[in-house]
């Protein structure tokens, strides 16, 4: 597009655009009130003007008489910002001032040419006079020159032309200026834009550090970058892990196939075989259902299938069904729970990921262990923190603790596929909930924080 | 039992048809859902697998048809992939229970068996017997030969639906669901610990033979003793 019909789209050319026509339609409403009032004002001056000298020459003619006021006529003529004069005899004879005889005249107000031309301008003198009966049809004349009216309106018109003017000019200017700052910075973003549909997704749009509306939208899309950027890290990365983790098991149960075919001699050989294949192709299974199990809940929108959810019940429940396997490994699992923790939330996820944490404590610790349970609210949180005195994670573990696939060294030798702990910072994610992860030295302790408590019953108790 | 299995994957349903007839049932195939839904509401069938997506009417708009229209027969839903609240929304719609593919064809007919026989008197029993073990609904007690058996509240529940199960096999996914209501498979041996701790408070020193019996890789039955 032309540039100037890109500047001129802007909305804020638009908006300096529809400002000036609303001040230009402004000002020229004002103006013409001004104007209508000027004149009203001003005529009525005049024609006050006009009746007191009247009056005053009627007095002078009574008292003494017509010459006197002839007299009187002409040498208020010669004054300076005098007023139009005549005194006429019946058939239109001129005795005294300046305005030309006219035998039409009849006493009242009416308007007269007095002179082809004024001495200052050249235009036709035009005069407003009152004609008044002497007797004896003797008339007086007395007028003002209309053309002062003129002047006024002219010059309010003209001063309304100028600030019109330069209010279309500088808004016009104005609204060049800042479209064009405008429109750098939309450029700026485009750009922007454009570099990563192009596929360098390091760019970022600038910034000015001012704070105003388009540096706040500059860093709203920035971290929305940011965001895209990890989820297309972290989609690259599940990719890769996914095709990894699951060539050994499918290699193995290759191996194991192809142990079956050239080994194998009797129905007990192959009996074992098809187990021992049936097996790896559990496992195989269970790590697609946990992944697509992740990915749904990575996919789903919070709060759909949400319901009010015990989660006291739930931890009871869950403490209830590991309790056995603990003592049975000779860990020692206690538990402090408060009653009647209600938030929103999915059931059946917050059953699996407590479950989760749980199972992760009993598994990847030695016997003897103490894995301590704790459930309670804190303001309006719900806050379940599972602790145990285990050997704990080295310290740049931790953040990759609830990554896909990941195992740490110690527990690479125990089963389990590395997806129980990404399942459970999903499900946090979706219940807009943290997880805390923290070495205890020794120990590891995890912390799941839940919002949006609904309610808290310090008594009564809901049995699952 | 006579079973209706509407699934439009040819293999799948084959494979269930197949297999259902091999342990003695009666069962009839469609592939498409309006069919269906005139088989099940004229043929009086035992139960019902459904496939939640089948082509002409999907399988939960079916199961509200048949409900709306009184005819209760219990019903499966089959589904290849189990999206959050699906299950929820399955048993909402009327269904009676909720399976993921790929499963294993006992884990299916157990659960069959579980939902074609269900006591028709369910809320009116308040006792349940095996032999001499006796479990009070309301009492909330347990006795065997009149001897009382300390248990649990979890253990008690295990036990009830165990009982309420006798003579048929329940699976370690049907006990995960019904019994702790996980609806996931845990890593851990909760099912198998919790039941050796069963056993060892109802086998009264191992004076009576065993009243629960493992189905290897399957579940568990609960059995009274023919002798």
């Amino acid at each position: 597009m032309h540039p100037v019909h890109r500047l001129v789209r802007t909305a804020s050319f638009r908006f300096a655009a529809l400002y000036v026509l609303v001040f230009a339609v402004s000002a020229l409403v004002l103006g013409e009130a001004i104007f209508v009032a000027a004149r009203a004002n001003l005529e009525q001056q005049m024609a006050l003007g006009v009746q007191t000298e009247t009056t005053f020459l009627q007095d002078e003619f009574r008292q003494k008489g017509l010459p006197a006021l002839l007299t009187l006529v002409q040498l208020r003529g010669r004054e300076a910002r005098a007023l139009d004069y005549l005194v006429q005899q019946p058939r239109g004879v001129r005795l005294a001032g300046e305005i030309p005889a006219n035998p039409g005249l009849r006493p009242g107000w009416t308007n007269l040419i007095v002179s082809g031309e004024r001495e200052e301008d050249g235009r036709p003198e035009r005069v407003k006079a009152l004609v008044t009966d002497l007797g004896g049809g003797t008339l007086l004349a007395v007028g003002d020159d209309l053309n002062r009216v003129s002047e006024v309106e002219e010059a309010v018109t003209s001063a309304l032309a100028w600030t019109v003017g330069l209010a279309a000019i500088l808004g016009i200017g104005g609204g060049v200026l800042l479209s064009r700052a405008f429109l750098a910075r939309v450029d700026a973003i485009a750009r922007t834009a454009e570099a990563i549909i192009a596929g360098d997704l390091t760019h970022r749009v600038p910034m000015r550090g001012t704070g105003d509306d388009l540096d706040r939208l500059a860093g709203t899309l920035n971290r929305m970058l940011d965001r895209i950027t990890t989820l297309m890290e972290s989609l690259i990365q599940v990719s890769s892990d996914v095709a990894h983790d699951l060539r050994t098991p499918l290699s193995r149960l290759y191996q194991r196939l192809e142990d079956a075919r050239d080994q194998a001699r009797s129905v007990v050989d192959y009996e074992e075989a098809v187990e021992a294949a049936m097996r790896e192709a559990d496992g195989l299974l269970e790590t697609f259902s946990a992944l697509l199990r992740i990915a749904q809940v990575e996919g789903a929108s919070p709060r759909a299938g949400f319901r009010q959810v015990n989660l006291t019940a739930i931890v009871e429940s869950v403490v209830d069904a590991y309790q056995p396997d603990a003592e049975d490994a000779a860990h020692r699992l206690t538990a402090q729970i408060e009653q009647g923790v209600i938030v929103a939330g999915d059931q059946e996820l917050l059953t699996q990921a407590i479950s989760n944490i749980v199972e992760n404590a009993l598994r990847h610790t030695p016997s003897g262990t103490r894995i301590d349970l704790r459930l309670h609210e804190s303001s309006g949180d719900a806050v379940l923190v599972v602790d145990d005195n285990g050997p704990g994670v080295a310290e740049h573990d931790l953040p990759r603790l609830t990554n896909r696939f990941y195992r740490s060294e110690r527990s690479r030798t125990t089963p389990g596929n590395g997806l129980g702990l990404s399942l459970v910072a999903a499900v946090t994610e979706l219940h807009a909930g943290h997880l805390l992860l923290r070495n205890l030295a020794p120990g590891l302790s995890i912390a799941l924080h839940l919002p949006r408590v609904v309610k808290s019953r310090p008594l009564g108790r809901e049995d699952a | 039992m006579k079973i209706l299995v509407i699934e439009d994957d040819e293999q799948t349903a084959s494979y269930i048809v197949r297999g259902l007839r091999e342990h003695g049932h009666a069962a009839d195939h469609t592939p498409d859902g309006r069919d269906g839904f005139l088989m099940a509401g004229s043929g009086g069938y035992d139960a019902l697998v459904v496939d939640r997506m089948v082509p002409s009417l999907d399988g939960l708009s079916l199961v509200r048809a048949l409900r709306s229209a009184k005819i209760d027969a219990p019903v499966l839903f089959l589904t290849a992939l189990r999206g959050i609240g699906d299950r929820v929304e399955g048993l909402e719609a009327g269904g009676d229970d909720y399976l993921v593919k790929p499963f294993a064809f006992a884990e299916l007919l157990a659960r069959l068996q579980a939902l074609g026989r269900r006591p028709p008197l369910a809320a009116l029993t308040t006792t349940l017997c095996v032999n001499d073990l006796q479990l009070d609904l309301l009492k909330r007690t347990a006795t065997r030969g009149g001897e009382k058996i300390e248990l649990q509240p979890r253990e008690f529940r295990l036990l009830e639906f165990l009982m309420r199960h006798s003579e048929r096999v329940v699976t370690r996914t049907m006990l995960l669901e019904s019994v702790w209501e996980f609806h996931f498979d845990p890593k851990t041996n909760i099912v198998e610990t919790h039941m050796s701790r069963l056993r060892g408070k109802i086998s009264r020193g191992g004076r009576d033979s065993e009243l629960i019996h493992t189905v290897r890789g399957l579940g568990y039955v609960l059995r009274a003793s023919s002798s």
